[in-house]
């Protein structure tokens, strides 16, 4: 593990070097088979065509972290916090909390004695419902062994009813034509109750869902979902996403390939701040794989492998799995292909609508207006006899058909990103799904401008249609 | 028994649609394809009533399925264009001048007026001739960069009002993803907009943007098309084949994937702090540029001084200085000085103010003079000063209207 003692030592090694070569301190010159940095030990590693040693890499990596970190800083006003940091227990997640605590020890070490952050706490996600091999205990070791706090939530607890949570949204098949492409996403909002168990309820709806990348793309959601929860309950006002480089160059090509460009800044940026209460900071995006494997090998820091659902499979298995192996291939061609593609990023802003739109029902990321209005002007599947113009009706009361069971249907294709209506569309019908708003669905918002009332106001009657229905599902 | 359509729930399916995965029938295939087609146009609003619009062709099944496809929505719509057919001859022997028969008898076939324009006529220079001087490598630079020149001067030629071109879905997913892959944020930006200006006074636009590749070779097939298929001889673009397999790859995983990558790329907004190039004419040429001088400019003047790498890869950052310096030195090249842009305009202009004038003289017969001096008409009525203070009384109404609709 990387202590102090360790520290300290590879600092006196990375001094001891830097004092011989004084006068060339400054210059960028490199010494031929040496490394780029102190110029007088043999190199060990090479990043990004240039060569380093052991010390001056690993130093290199504790200063990008610490920059990385203080650049998120710069920009947004955050009051002194807790600080939260995600732990999948992969080498990149593994490799942030361990830069974490070498961060906060040196803060604590230095003039002011009093950190940034109150306290530092590893937030994990225990995945075992679905991937029961991974070992569980390992994770907490991580964590315990560099003296941090690891607070744990499970997968299925996405499913446990609490003030974030109260309902949850049972798809109903809308009656088309089959085959038909369908222009409306139709729901129950129902309570669950405990006839069920969280863990069944969550195998089943990842059962349900029609492909690996839908299955992927629910994952995502519900981790990111609950690490905000978790930080939330924890009251950590910062949220760290270990998202090396490499990794973010791949989300950006997978996220964009499943028409997610328009919450593309919030999902992938540097800092995001879209959900309240927890800003999120990407402190790893400078990070390369590479880097990071090599830091973890000389400092001796634990990780654990964590399988995906495609772990091993072919690359068409899913979108993520062959964006994953498309970008990596193509680094390997074009080498600054990764660090193009998060430049490219970083220079994107969310649209003005974005930052006022309504959160998804589903991911709680932002919804874009007429979506599907969009995707069915584009996809036209009515017969030459119907008039082919969108019918994508209001709210209203009229848009209420009441089903043979006496629940009522809601429409909810208008609160649902265009990327979700992807997941809701293909998956199979009296599917629950957790709703990642669905109590800011339920809450009428604040005034704003005129296009936000009009679906509050569209919140407001589907409300009401619920509070009269408060449905139970164990029919 | 067999499968019916699920559209009309009537006819018997024949195919899977690319884009849905739904099986359907000939007939609703048609009908959905250009639906979508005519979607695109009218929420985008390409065209107006009695605009002139050229149709790119190069005799591909792009191409064709556009002129077949715009033709028929034409008809159909009343959209009230006059349709031309307008094709780049790039001078590849063994592939341009076999696809330009198709064309020729696409023009046969659909009674669309055609015009051809070569590289060797606007530059001297016919691809042939290039690749022979600058190699096998990076000649689809040149061939790019003239192309979309040409299409303008062509465009000029017969005054059009807009150019349509046969880009399709696939395309645009593609130049998305390859914009995105080498971070190039101005074309990042450009690439999903469905009109472009051009070169300023004429429009550009993809009424195929969200039709799928697969989807218009079906159209082509069923329909018994006329069309050309076969590879450009000199070499493809090899950091696009990367983007092409890729996007294939998506396609098949999950089908709509090239619809939502164009949705991703409409909802993508480059940051307002970050500097893109700010749009100029060539000095030399009167083409769009960004530039002193235009891309196309360099590249013929590397070809004229014998160095064609100029312009290419990392000499491209100075050529610009290496020509302003000594422009003026030119070497017994095959010397074809392109037409300024200028003067096409121009050309244009007065062909469309001599067209106007027809209409006009339709209109009322008042005016029959044909010396009527259009240096004094400031108000474009196409009209002599006489005969418009006579017009005014005898029948202004009328001429309030067919002003209305020049406009």
């Amino acid at each position: 593990m990387c202590d102090k003692t360790t520290e300290a030592s590879l600092e006196t090694q990375r001094v001891s070097p830097k004092a011989t070569v004084e006068p060339s301190q400054y210059e960028r010159k490199r010494v031929p088979g040496m490394c780029i940095k102190c110029k007088v030990i043999k190199p060990n590693v090479t990043i990004r065509r240039s060569l380093y040693c052991k010390a001056c890499f690993v130093r290199t990596c504790v200063v990008k972290f610490r920059t990385a970190l203080s650049r998120s800083r710069k920009n947004t006003t955050v009051p002194r916090t807790k600080l939260m940091v995600a732990l999948s227990g992969g080498p990149s997640s593994s490799a942030m909390l361990n830069l974490m605590a070498d961060f906060q020890r040196m803060e604590l070490r230095g003039t002011e004695a009093q950190s940034r952050y109150e306290d530092i706490i590893a937030g994990h996600v225990d995945e075992s419902v679905l991937f029961p091999d991974v070992q569980d205990s390992l994770i907490s070791e991580i964590a315990i062994s560099l003296s941090i706090e690891c607070r744990i939530t499970k997968l299925e607890d996405v499913f446990a009813t609490n003030d974030e949570a109260p309902l949850f949204i049972k798809l109903v098949q809308s009656t088309l034509a089959p085959g038909a492409l369908k222009d409306k996403i139709c729901a129950h909002l129902v309570k669950t109750n405990d006839s069920i168990s969280s863990k069944k309820r969550l195998q089943s709806l990842f059962s349900s869902l029609a492909s690996a990348t839908d299955r992927e793309e629910m994952l995502d959601i519900i981790k990111t979902l609950l690490l905000i929860r978790l930080a939330r309950k924890a009251e950590c006002g910062v949220l760290l996403m270990g998202d090396s480089g490499t990794r973010i160059a791949t989300k950006i090509v997978s996220l964009a390939s499943r028409g997610r460009g328009f919450s593309l800044p919030f999902e992938v940026g540097a800092e995001s701040s879209w959900f309240d209460n927890v800003v999120v900071y990407r402190p790893m995006r400078d990070f390369i794989m590479k880097e990071i494997a090599f830091f973890n090998m000389w400092t001796k820091q634990n990780s654990v492998v964590v399988p995906t659902f495609t772990t091993g499979a072919p690359k068409r298995a899913s979108i993520g799995r062959l964006t994953e192996s498309f970008v990596i291939g193509l680094d390997h061609d074009f080498s600054s292909t990764v660090s193009t593609i998060c430049r490219t990023m970083q220079k994107l802003e969310p649209r003005k609508q974005a930052l006022n739109s309504l959160p998804c029902l589903t991911c709680g990321m932002p919804v874009e207006n007429d979506a599907q209005a969009w995707r069915s002007r584009l996809t036209v599947s009515k017969p030459l006899a119907v008039e082919a113009e969108p019918t994508i009706q209001s709210n209203g009361s009229n848009d209420v058909p009441s089903d043979e069971d006496g629940l009522v249907r809601a429409d909810i294709t208008d609160v649902v990103c265009y990327s979700c209506q992807n997941i809701l569309t293909s998956a199979a019908s009296g599917t629950t799904f957790p709703g990642a708003t669905v109590d800011h669905f339920l809450k009428s918002k604040g005034p704003g401008d005129a296009k936000v009332d009009i679906v509050n106001a569209k919140q407001e009657a589907l409300r009401k249609q619920i509070e009269t229905f408060l449905l139970n599902d164990n029919e | 028994m067999p499968r019916q359509c699920e559209i009309c729930n009537n006819a018997r399916a024949i195919l899977r649609r690319p884009k849905t995965g739904q099986r359907i029938c000939n007939e609703c295939f048609f009908y959905v394809f250009e639906t979508e087609i005519h979607n695109t146009i009218v929420d985008n609003k390409l065209f107006k009533p009695g605009d002139r619009v050229g149709i790119g062709a190069s005799g591909g099944k792009d191409s064709t399925v556009l002129a077949y496809v715009m033709k028929t929505l034409n008809n159909r719509y009343n959209y009230g264009l006059d349709l031309y057919l307008l094709s780049v001859d790039e001078g590849i022997s063994g592939y341009r001048d076999d696809s330009l028969e198709t064309v020729k008898r696409n023009k046969e076939q659909y009674g669309l007026p055609l015009l051809i324009v070569s590289y060797e006529q606007l530059y001297g220079w016919s691809m042939d001739s290039i690749v022979e001087a600058v190699g096998r490598k990076n000649n689809c630079t040149f061939c790019g960069v003239f192309r979309r020149q040409a299409l303008d001067r062509g465009a000029l030629m017969l005054d059009l009002d807009h150019i349509v071109t046969g880009h399709n879905a696939d395309d645009v997913a593609e130049t998305i993803l390859m914009n995105l892959f080498r971070g190039d944020l101005p074309r990042l930006g450009r690439c999903t907009e469905i009109v472009t200006a051009g070169d300023g006074y004429i429009g550009r636009s993809k009424p195929f943007k969200y039709a799928y590749e697969k989807e218009i070779v079906m159209y082509a097939y069923l329909k018994h098309l006329d069309y050309f298929s076969t590879e450009c001889t000199y070499s493809p673009n090899a950091y696009r084949g990367y983007a092409r397999e890729f996007l294939k790859d998506l396609e098949f995983v999950r089908p709509s994937a090239i619809l939502d990558i164009i949705h991703s790329g409409e909802a993508m907004q480059v940051a307002s702090d970050v500097q893109l190039p700010t749009l100029a004419h060539c000095e030399r040429c009167g083409y769009i540029s960004s530039n002193a001088l235009c891309k196309a400019c360099i590249l013929l003047e590397g070809l004229e001084r014998g160095v064609p790498k100029l312009g290419i890869a990392k000499s491209a950052r100075h050529a610009q200085e290496l020509l302003a310096n000594e422009s003026a030195m030119k070497s017994a090249g095959k010397a074809v000085e392109p037409v300024h842009f200028e003067l096409l305009r121009g050309k244009a202009q007065a062909m469309r103010e001599q067209r106007q004038m027809k209409e006009q003289q339709q209109e009322c017969h008042d005016c029959t003079a044909t010396s009527c001096a259009f240096a004094c008409d400031d108000d474009a009525t196409g009209l002599c000063s006489s005969s418009k203070e006579t017009r005014r009384c005898a029948c202004a109404d009328s001429n309030a209207e067919t002003n209305a609709a020049a406009s």
